[in-house]
């Protein structure tokens, strides 16, 4: 979680980690997630956030959860395997 | 400190850049008045034709031609022009101007270089024991001179693994035909010893910085290159503050007392290990970045040089990007008759 922490963060969903200089550029959606992830939402929590923020059923919305935590793994942002969210 | 005189070498702004026009702009933006006296090795330097930045400028001997033909041409623009100062910053030379900076010193060149013995810790050799001292890691590296050590060394690093010279060129071989390729190519060019060195996985992360000899510093700039050249150029990269980075710098200079400018080159992990793979003895060509982001270093060293204490503050803002461009301009075959003929213009 400490690497996801200290990304800096736009509202345009550009998000530079000043540790490894490395950048990366969200979708809305992949924003509202890294938001909730910062704040310490659960999974649950986050995954019924997002069907009521952008008006998707509930398996939409977990399956692309889950798609974006693996994205997040790839880059290194969330530790691999390890449960990060609640 | 007007009309003070500062001999300024890699002024070659070509595609694989020296770090001299940096300097040179960096002095200038601490001091208007300072004069730049470019010390080319060629008359096509792009640095000489710069006159807006570089007054005057001389063709200097190849440090391979002899040290007093070198130190004589130093001191020839000393008593025709002036120079109370150099800043050295290419590889090639500094052996030399370490050797001779006190005889420099005495006839009234400052200086401010690290010791024979700072200049060889840059050797890749030497780079394990330095990085224990520093308290980072190192990868796992083979010096080698022939097929059966090259053989021995892939072996137990595996693939892909680094093929290196000992101070130029490196390689990434994926199989022993493109080793003993990239080992025949290198040893060609460079000599032996060649190192085969086991690949890190991680993020590039470099730092600058200014040692003052007594085991502090005048200042660091820590950044990612996010683009280079073919040629393994910064042409753009962005300043970070890598906690473990700046430990190890500061590990480094107060180790080993570091004096002058240096740049250390490291991998970090996705684990959050750091790598040191290569120990840079003068300013990298991207020094203007320190100064755009408020640590003039060359200036500071210039201070040092000259007896004077520089500032120590080093604090600057992450994110910042900095931009290498390619730009041109016209002016007359003159100064290219001049440098060509006279050796100065």
């Amino acid at each position: 979680m400490d690497r996801l922490k200290r990304l800096a963060l736009n509202e345009e969903g550009f998000a530079f980690d000043p540790e490894t200089g490395q950048s990366f550029v969200v979708n809305q959606t992949g924003l509202f997630i890294l938001k909730k992830l910062r704040e310490g939402l659960s999974e649950e929590e986050i995954i019924r956030a997002l069907t009521e923020e952008f008006e998707v059923d509930e398996n939409t919305a977990r399956r692309d959860f889950y798609d974006f935590l693996e994205q997040l793994r790839i880059l290194g942002i969330l530790e691999k395997g390890a449960e990060e969210v609640k | 400190m007007k009309d003070l005189k500062v001999g300024v070498s890699g002024i070659n702004a070509v595609d694989n850049p020296g770090p001299g026009v940096g300097v040179a702009k960096s002095l200038k933006e601490w001091n208007k008045d300072i004069r730049i006296v470019g010390l080319a090795y060629d008359a096509m330097e792009p640095g000489v034709y710069m006159k807006w930045l570089i007054e005057k400028s001389y063709l200097m001997p190849y440090p391979s031609q002899g040290a007093d033909t070198y130190i004589d041409r130093l001191f020839y623009i000393k008593e025709t022009y002036g120079l109370d100062a150099v800043i050295s910053t290419l590889d090639a030379e500094l052996p030399l101007y370490i050797e001779y900076a006190e005889r420099l010193k005495e006839g009234g060149i400052a200086n401010f270089l690290p010791t024979k013995e700072q200049f060889r810790l840059r050797s890749k050799e030497r780079l394990p024991e330095v990085a224990e001292k520093i308290g980072v890691k190192t990868p796992k590296t083979f010096a080698v001179i022939d097929y059966k050590g090259l053989a021995e060394a892939l072996n137990e690093i595996g693939y892909p693994a680094m093929v290196k010279g000992l101070f130029y060129k490196a390689y990434k071989v994926y199989s022993y035909q493109e080793a003993v390729e990239k080992f025949n190519l290198i040893a060609a060019e460079w000599g032996y010893p060649i190192l085969v060195q086991q690949v890190v996985n991680g993020e590039e992360i470099n730092l600058v910085g200014l040692g003052d000899g007594e085991g502090g510093h005048f200042g660091f700039l820590n950044i990612k290159k996010l683009w280079i050249t073919q040629l393994g150029k910064t042409w753009t990269a962005v300043t970070i503050k890598n906690q473990k980075m700046i430990e190890a710098a500061e590990n480094f200079v107060s180790t080993f007392k570091w004096r002058g400018g240096f740049e250390l080159e490291c991998i970090y992990t996705p684990e959050g290990e750091l790598y040191l793979i290569e120990i840079n003895p003068r300013f990298p060509a991207w020094v203007y970045f320190a100064t755009g982001s408020g640590i003039n270093l060359p200036a500071r060293l210039l201070m040092a040089a000259l007896g004077e204490e520089p500032p120590r503050d080093w604090d600057y803002e992450v994110g910042k990007l900095y931009i290498r461009f390619t730009d041109d301009f016209v002016t007359d075959m003159g100064i290219f008759q001049r440098i060509s003929t006279l050796g100065e213009v």
